[in-house]
């Protein structure tokens, strides 16, 4: 599903993006806080929904290929997240909705 | 070529080309203390005390007259015969050093002559400085701990993006979460430059991950040295200790020593070793308790498809 769609279906603003990933698509979705278990799913293109807003989410996505990161309960990312992300190449945003309407907002968009 | 002064089998290849590299005037004491030939033995003994100098090169308008040391000192005072001019006591045939000399040289000087200090002469004949064991001693140990400190920070230079052989070491500090996974994804960049299967770069930047945090999280403080060539990707993350008491126990998931503020980063759940495993087509652990942790993963690269011959 087109990336952009699905950030609008967790009412989700972007902090960093670049015109490259207009039309990146999301084929799935990760949840997790812990990035350890990021690391542990073989999953193609996902974007990843997490509530840890630290430079180590943007890390983990660039790692296993995620095409976004979707920081959730109204957490702002900090400077050095955007920064990272920024240079790591990973479009960044944030919800204020928590993780878990999040998560249901994506699995409903995904699914439609 | 020179002989090397110092047995070569058993020194390292940069203590050598160190040798040879730095040159006389790079090791020689430069605020050289000289006196005049019409100066007194008095007048030597008060700038020797001064000074603290054991030998003392007669220059004048920067030519070398010869050199005076302590023995001569000596000598004059046993004589009682302080108030007579340098010029009596000095050596006056000095064997000097030139600085462009390789420093290789100014050692072979300390075997092959009996002399604890060499004058040392510029192009132009000027007494520009001094060498002693000291001097060389010194800039020796200035110059080996500087390249020890350039060979551990410096990331190893690939030979090239594109050689068929690529090798990058990088130093990977205890607790330092601010880089934790940078080694990961410099060398996720250089897997996607060279343009293989994202399936299995991935793999690769997953174990090289896992094992950098486990260095930056659990280990004092190691290396993760990244090697790939045309038929595989080899990443060792070694550390210098504490070493893992229980091996077993440290592969089994969810298993972990992590402290909470690292769980707060999003790590520490004990997945790291068992997920990195899961990730390479071979994996080795070896550990000694006090020693240090050797992790060793291979990914088989596939064989590449053989050219089509042009039509």
């Amino acid at each position: 599903m087109h990336l952009n769609a699905l950030l609008a279906a967790a009412q989700a603003q972007l902090c960093w993006t670049a015109p490259a990933h207009d039309d990146a698509d999301a084929l799935h979705v990760v949840a997790a806080d812990l990035m350890s278990d990021v690391l542990t799913m073989d999953l193609e293109r996902p974007l990843l929904l997490t509530s840890l807003a630290t430079e180590q989410a943007v890390r983990t996505a660039h790692v296993v290929g995620a095409v976004a990161v979707l920081v959730a309960n109204g957490k702002t990312p900090p400077p050095e997240m955007v920064a990272l992300a920024r240079k790591l190449d990973v479009p960044l945003a944030r919800t204020a909705l928590s993780k878990f309407d999040a998560a249901v907002a994506l699995g409903r968009a995904l699914n439609c | 070529m020179n002989p090397i002064p110092i047995s070569a089998e058993q020194s390292p290849l940069l203590f050598l080309e160190l040798l040879y590299k730095l040159r006389v005037r790079d090791v020689m004491a430069r605020d050289l203390v000289t006196i005049r030939r019409d100066a007194t033995m008095r007048e030597l003994q008060r700038l020797m005390q001064a000074r603290r100098v054991s030998g003392v090169p007669v220059v004048e308008n920067g030519r070398l007259f010869g050199i005076v040391s302590i023995e001569d000192l000596l000598q004059a005072l046993d004589a009682q015969r302080m108030d007579e001019p340098v010029a009596n006591f000095m050596a006056a045939n000095v064997v000097t050093i030139e600085d462009d000399m390789p420093l290789a040289i100014a050692i072979s000087y300390f075997n092959k002559y009996e002399y604890r200090r060499f004058p040392v002469l510029n192009a132009r004949g000027e007494a520009v400085g001094i060498v002693t064991a000291r001097s060389i001693n010194t800039r020796l140990l200035v110059e080996l701990f500087r390249e020890l400190a350039r060979i551990e920070n410096q990331y190893v230079l690939p030979l090239s993006e594109n050689a068929s052989c690529y090798f990058q070491t990088f130093r990977v500090a205890r607790s330092d979460f601010e880089n934790a996974g940078s080694a990961a994804t410099e060398i996720k960049n250089v897997l996607q430059k060279r343009g293989l299967d994202p399936k299995l770069i991935r793999r690769v930047a997953i174990a090289a991950y896992e094992l950098e945090m486990n260095l930056v999280v659990h280990s004092d403080g190691g290396t993760l040295t990244f090697r790939a060539d045309e038929g595989e990707i080899q990443l060792i993350a070694k550390d210098q200790g504490p070493g893992i008491a229980d091996v077993d126990l440290a592969m089994q998931e969810g298993w972990t020593t992590a402290n909470d503020w690292v769980k707060s980063l999003g790590f520490g759940a004990g997945m790291g070793l068992p997920n990195a495993k899961r990730v390479s087509d071979e994996f080795h652990i070896a550990s000694e308790l006090g020693k240090g942790t050797t992790v060793t993963v291979r990914d088989v690269l596939p064989p590449r498809p053989l050219q089509k011959p042009p039509a």
